[in-house]
C-alpha cells in the first residue's frame, strides 16, 4: 500500500526517538551505534535548500517534456487533450513508482514530491477538461477526491493529506449548502461537525501503532481540523459566508457566534495546557488573534494605532513576565528549549523571520547540512 | 508511539531493561516546554509595539506635543539600551550567549525606536536638514557598533539595512526586487559594490578572528544583493558582455564557499541564479537564428536533467571535513 520501503520508514522512526533519548543522555554512545547499524535505512533524503531546489528544477523539466509532447503529439479535440492529460500523469506515477521510489531510493527529496503533485494535477485536468462552464463545483470536488485520498495513503505526503482533508470539507459544505431553508444553520454546524470528526479520527489514528506511517499526513489533518473548527464559528467567517452566499446582512443567532469567536481560543489554549497538546495551545494562540481582528472588524473600540501599542505592550510584559516565572519555577512547564520542533514551528519561525523586515532569511547551519537531524540518508551518494 | 519503539529495541537485546526504564520516566515526566510560545509572544510585542509607536506618531502630530512624543519615545528607546548595556557580558571577539531571554528582543526594540524617534526628529525639525546621507549614516554607525559590541545578528542585519540605505538601495531580501528601481545604472553598480562588500567583509573578519559567527549574516545578503544586481545589469542595462562573466564569478565563488564549507543554502543559490543567468544569455544570443520552439524546450529539458543529476550528488561535490 506504501510506495516507500516500509522497513526502512521503521528504521527512520526507531533512530529519530532513539537520537533523542541518545541526546538526552538516556542511552549510551554503544547503544546508540548498536541502533544505528541494526536499523539501516537508505532513502535519498537531501537537505531542505536542495530539495527546493531540486523541486524547482524538476518542475521546469516536466513542462518542457510535457510541451515537446504536445508539439509532437498536437491533440488537437478536448478528448485527445483529456486523454493526453491523463496519459501525462499516468506516466508520471509510474516514472515516480518505478525509477524514482524504487530505483533512485528518493524519499523527500523534492523529485518525488514534484513528481507526484503534477501527475496528479495532469491527471485531474485530463477528467475535467471537456467539463463546460455550467458544470456545478461539486463535481470537480468529487472527481478530485479519491486521487488526493490515495495520493496521500501510498505516498505519506502531507500536502495530498490537506488538500484531502480541505476536498472532504468542501464535498460536505457544498452538499449541506444545498438543503432548502435551513442551510444557513446547518453550514457551520457541518463545518464544525466535519471539523470535530476529522480531529478526533486524527488523533486516534495516532496512536495506532499500525497507522505509524501516516503519522505526518493526520498530524496535517489534526492541525487543519483545528483551524476549520474555530472557522466555522468564527462570526465574521458566518457574517462573510451568509453575506455572499445568501445575501443576508445579519446573521440569526449572532450571540451563538460571538460567544465562540471568543470562548473557542481560550478552550483551546485552556485544553492545549492541560492536556500538554502543543498543537492546540499555538492554534488557540492564532485564534486570539483572529478573534480579536474579528471583533475589530465590527466595532472599532479603539483607534488600530493604540490597540496596536496596548496589544504590543500586554504581549510583551504577558511574555516577559512568564518566562521570569518559568525560570524560577520548576514544573510541568518549562521555558528550556525543546530539541523537537514541530512543524508548525518550524512555519512560525519563518513567518517571523518575513514579517520583522530586517531580519536575515534562513540561515544554514554549516553542522547540520549533513544527513544529521531527520535526514536519514546514510550512504546515498551515488543515485539517480 | 515510543512504547512500541522500546519493545522493539528491548526484544532485540539492544537496550538493557534498566534503559527502557529510564526512557519510560523520561518520557512521563518530561516537562512541556513554552519556549516557542513565549519567544513567538516577544516577538509580536516587539513588532506590534514599534508599528504603533510609530503610527502614533504621525496621527497625533497636531494634539500631543511634539516634545511629549519625542520624550516618550526616546524614554522607551532609551530604557532598552539602558537595560541592553547594564545586563551585558564583557566583550568577546567569539559567540556570547545572551545574558537573559528577553535580552535581544528588548535590544531589538530599543533599535527600532531608535529609528522612529530620529525619523520623528528629522520629519518635524529637520535636524539633519537636507543631509539625508547623515540621517541613515547615525543609526548605520550605531548598529554596527552596538552589533559587534553586545554580539547581536539581529542588530547586525538592521545595521546591514541602514547601510544600504545610506547607499541608496533597499536591501531586506523581500523587497530586494520589488521596492528598487534595477534600470538604472546607479543602482546596479551600488547594488555590486555593496554585494562584494558583504561578501568579502566576512573573510576578512574570519581572519581577524573578529565574530566569525556573523559570516552567514553578512553572506545571505550579499549573495542576494550581488546575483540579483548582476542579473539586473544583464537584463535591464544590456551589458551582458561585462556582467556575465561577472555572474560567472560570483556563482563560482559561491560554490567554492558551498564546497569548502558544506553549506547547502548557497549551493543552492548560487546553482538557481547561475541557471537563469546561463538561460538568459542562451536565450537573447539565439534571438537573430531563429531556431524553432523545440530547441529551447530541448534546451530545458537537458539542462534540467544536468542540474538535478548535480544537485543530487551535492554528497560528492561537498567536501566532506568530517571524513
Amino acid at each position: 500500500m506504501i510506495a516507500y520501503n516500509t522497513n526502512w520508514l521503521d528504521a527512520l522512526l526507531t533512530k529519530d526517538s532513539a537520537r533523542k533519548w541518545h541526546e538526552k543522555g538516556l542511552l549510551s554512545a554503544e547503544k546508540w551505534k548498536a541502533i544505528e547499524g541494526h536499523y539501516p535505512s537508505n532513502f535519498y533524503s537531501p537537505n531542505l535548500f536542495v530539495r527546493i531546489g531540486l523541486a524547482i528544477f524538476t518542475l521546469i523539466l516536466l513542462m518542457a517534456a510535457g510541451g515537446i509532447l504536445v508539439m509532437i503529439l498536437e491533440p488537437e479535440s478536448d478528448w485527445a487533450f483529456s486523454a493526453f492529460g491523463i496519459f501525462c500523469g499516468i506516466a508520471c506515477i509510474v516514472f515516480l513508482d518505478s525509477r524514482v521510489i524504487r530505483n533512485g531510493r528518493h524519499r523527500s527529496s523534492g523529485i518525488d514530491d514534484t513528481l507526484l503533485y503534477v501527475g496528479v494535477w495532469a491527471i485531474l485536468l485530463g477528467l475535467c477538461y471537456s467539463f463546460d462552464y455550467s458544470t456545478p463545483a461539486l463535481a470537480y470536488y468529487c472527481i478530485a477526491w479519491p486521487f488526493l485520498v490515495a495520493g496521500s495513503i501510498r505516498y505519506l505526503d502531507r500536502l495530498m493529506g490537506l488538500a484531502a482533508y480541505l476536498c472532504s470539507l468542501g464535498i460536505v459544505l457544498l452538499v449541506v449548502k444545498e438543503i432548502p431553508g435551513l442551510a444557513l444553520f446547518l453550514l457551520p454546524l457541518a463545518g464544525m461537525l466535519v471539523s470535530a470528526g476529522a480531529y478526533l479520527f486524527s488523533k486516534s489514528g495516532q496512536k495506532r501503532y499500525a497507522w505509524r506511517h501516516w503519522h505526518g499526513v493526520l498530524m496535517v489533518v489534526e492541525l487543519i481540523s483545528i483551524l476549520t473548527f474555530y472557522a466555522s464559528c468564527n462570526f465574521w467567517v458566518v457574517q462573510q459566508a451568509a453575506l455572499s452566499i445568501f445575501g443576508l446582512e445579519t446573521v440569526p443567532i449572532a450571540w451563538f457566534f460571538w460567544t465562540c469567536t471568543f470562548c473557542v481560543p481560550f478552550v483551546y489554549i485552556y485544553v492545549g495546557l492541560r492536556r500538554k497538546d502543543r498543537h492546540l495551545l499555538d492554534i488557540g494562540l492564532a485564534c486570539v488573534a483572529a478573534a480579536v481582528f474579528s471583533f475589530r472588524y465590527y466595532y472599532h473600540v479603539l483607534p488600530l494605532t493604540w490597540a496596536a501599542v496596548i496589544c504590543g505592550a500586554v504581549l510583551f510584559v504577558t511574555a516577559y513576565f512568564s518566562i521570569r516565572y518559568l525560570q524560577h519555577h520548576e514544573g510541568a512547564f518549562t521555558y528550556e528549549e525543546d530539541s523537537e520542533t514541530s512543524m508548525l514551528q518550524e512555519i512560525e519561525q519563518q513567518l517571523i523571520e518575513q514579517t520583522i523586515a530586517n531580519q536575515p532569511g534562513p540561515k544554514p547551519d554549516p553542522s547540520q547540512s549533513f544527513g544529521g537531524g531527520q535526514f536519514g540518508g546514510g550512504g546515498a551518494g551515488a543515485n539517480f | 508511539m515510543h512504547k512500541s519503539i522500546l519493545n522493539n529495541l528491548l526484544q532485540q537485546e539492544i537496550i538493557s531493561r534498566e534503559d527502557a526504564e529510564k526512557i519510560e520516566v523520561f518520557e512521563s515526566k518530561k516537562p512541556f516546554s513554552l519556549h516557542w510560545e513565549l519567544k513567538s509572544l516577544l516577538y509580536l510585542g516587539v513588532l506590534l509595539l514599534n508599528i504603533g509607536l510609530g503610527f502614533l506618531i504621525y496621527e497625533n502630530i497636531d494634539t500631543i506635543g511634539h516634545v511629549v512624543i519625542i520624550v516618550l519615545i526616546g524614554a522607551i528607546s532609551t530604557a532598552c539600551f539602558w537595560y541592553a548595556v547594564r545586563h551585558k557580558k564583557p566583550f568577546s571577539k567569539e559567540e556570547i550567549k545572551s545574558p537573559t531571554p528577553y535580552y535581544d528582543y528588548i535590544l531589538l526594540l530599543g533599535c527600532l525606536t531608535f529609528l522612529v524617534m530620529e525619523g520623528y526628529l528629522q520629519y518635524q525639525y529637520e535636524v539633519f536638514g537636507t543631509r539625508y546621507g547623515l540621517a541613515t549614516f547615525i543609526p548605520m554607525l550605531l548598529f554596527f557598533a552596538l552589533a559587534y559590541w553586545l554580539d547581536n545578528r539581529g542588530v547586525l542585519s538592521l545595521g546591514i539595512t541602514a547601510l544600504a540605505t545610506w547607499l541608496g538601495i533597499t536591501a531586506t531580501p523581500q523587497d530586494l526586487l520589488s521596492n528598487n528601481d534595477f534600470s538604472s545604472s546607479a543602482i546596479v553598480h551600488t547594488g555590486v559594490f555593496l554585494g562584494i562588500l558583504l561578501t568579502v567583509l566576512p573573510f576578512l573578519s574570519e581572519r581577524w578572528g573578529l565574530k566569525k559567527h556573523f559570516s552567514l549574516t553578512y553572506l545571505n545578503f550579499g549573495v542576494h544583493i550581488l546575483m540579483i544586481s548582476t542579473l539586473a545589469g544583464m537584463m535591464t542595462l544590456e551589458q551582458s558582455l561585462f556582467y556575465f562573466p561577472l555572474l560567472c564569478v560570483a556563482v563560482g565563488f559561491f560554490l567554492w564557499y558551498a564546497r569548502t564549507r558544506g553549506s547547502l543554502y548557497f549551493l543552492t543559490v548560487a546553482v538557481l541564479y547561475g541557471y537563469i543567468g546561463l538561460t538568459y544569455m542562451l536565450i537573447i544570443h539565439t534571438e537573430s537564428l531563429n531556431f524553432d520552439f523545440m530547441f529551447y524546450l530541448f534546451y530545458f529539458v537537458f539542462s534540467c536533467i544536468g542540474v538535478i543529476v548535480f544537485l543530487t550528488n551535492y554528497k560528492r561535490f561537498i567536501k566532506n571535513n568530517q571524513q
